[in-house]
């Protein structure tokens, strides 16, 4: 009896072993980071596209630029292995469905649907991710926020 | 004789496009002459292209039906066919400023037709992406025309009171954006062929 106890003793040191070794094995695998070191606003940034007024060019910063933007504001945690694979991962999806630094580049037409999106987003409070929101207490939209920012967009859209 | 033989050409470029285009490597003068010109290309355009238009105006239509009807489930497949329309919209015989367009209208219209194809079951969001739809079918229809006459409708009262068109193959007033609730709303602004 006593045998198979320190048989499994062993298996169980030898196996934290290996997840300790993997755990750290997995730190050095590290995604590229979406920083933008020069720390210029992209030329195609939505603030060059419309005159946006401060206080909802705040709300973008806070609240989206860290997904839809090629800026990121990255917590203390990203640097840890799994969970900055995820972040990355959920970059750049949302980076794909809509870029503030890019915006520009759109024509007119895509500009147009994309500030529709992003109204409906708000309103049915898609947006920001509830993921996101819950570590991001501060990028949470008040419904202030919210009637602001979808006052300016109607203000935009056609 | 010149205009036969520019004629004759235009025909062998519309019908034997491909083997054509071999001769033009064979016989440098023939290029000259037979290289379609913009109208040709218009004409040929009766083959290919126009099904691919046809194809998505369709589908559109379906769609539009689909949200006349207050079908949800009906207007999400009608989406994600139209979405497939364009997917494999074939553009060989369009000219540069045809293709410049449509490229635009392709990129935004499969995102809207994606969106209703993957939210059946609310039909408020697919008609919220009806609105841009529409006027994307719209501008791809002036340009490319279609061999089905349209007709503009226009309803002041859909996309919150800011008003929204659509295109219909009828003059009867049917609303897509409000179905039952307000079948009538709109009058025909104008005939798109």
């Amino acid at each position: 009896m006593s045998h198979i106890k320190k048989l499994l003793a062993a298996i169980l040191k030898k196996a934290l072993f290996v997840l300790a070794f993997a755990f750290i094995a997995i730190q050095f695998i590290r995604p590229s980071r979406n920083s933008n070191i020069s720390g210029k606003v992209f030329s195609a940034d939505i603030s060059n596209t419309y005159s946006i007024p401060k206080n909802i060019y705040a709300l973008l910063l806070n609240s989206c630029y860290d997904c839809h933007s090629n800026n990121t504001n990255y917590p203390w945690y990203s640097y840890i292995q799994p969970i900055n694979w995820q972040m990355e991962s959920h970059i750049k999806k949302g980076k794909k469905k809509l870029n503030f630094s890019e915006f520009g580049d759109l024509s007119s037409r895509r500009q147009n649907s994309k500030l529709r999106e992003i109204e409906v987003s708000i309103n049915d409070s898609t947006m920001p991710m509830s993921v996101y929101t819950l570590m991001h207490r501060k990028a949470r939209l008040s419904q202030e926020d919210k009637e602001s920012l979808i006052n300016w967009i109607e203000l935009k859209v056609k | 004789m010149k205009k036969e033989i520019i004629l004759m050409s235009a025909i062998i470029v519309a019908t034997f496009s491909a083997c054509a285009q071999e001769k033009h490597d064979h016989g440098q003068k023939e290029t000259s002459v037979a290289k379609p010109s913009a109208e040709q290309l218009s004409a040929k355009s009766d083959s290919k292209s126009s099904n691919s238009v046809k194809e998505v105006i369709g589908f559109y239509l379906d769609l539009k039906n689909a949200l006349v009807k207050d079908n949800s489930i009906e207007a999400a497949a009608a989406g994600v066919a139209l979405e497939d329309a364009f997917k494999k919209f074939d553009k060989k015989n369009l000219t540069e400023a045809q293709i410049k367009l449509y490229n635009d209208v392709e990129d935004d219209a499969r995102e809207h037709a994606e969106h209703i194809g993957a939210n059946g079951g609310d039909i408020e969001h697919q008609r919220e992406h009806f609105i841009s739809l529409s006027k994307d079918i719209y501008d791809l229809v002036k340009e490319l025309g279609s061999s089905q006459v349209l007709y503009n409708t226009f309803c002041p009262m859909a996309n919150n009171g800011k008003g929204a068109m659509w295109l219909s193959e009828t003059k009867t007033i049917k609303n897509p954006y409000f179905g039952k609730k307000m079948m009538t709303c709109g009058s025909v602004k104008e005939e798109v062929k």
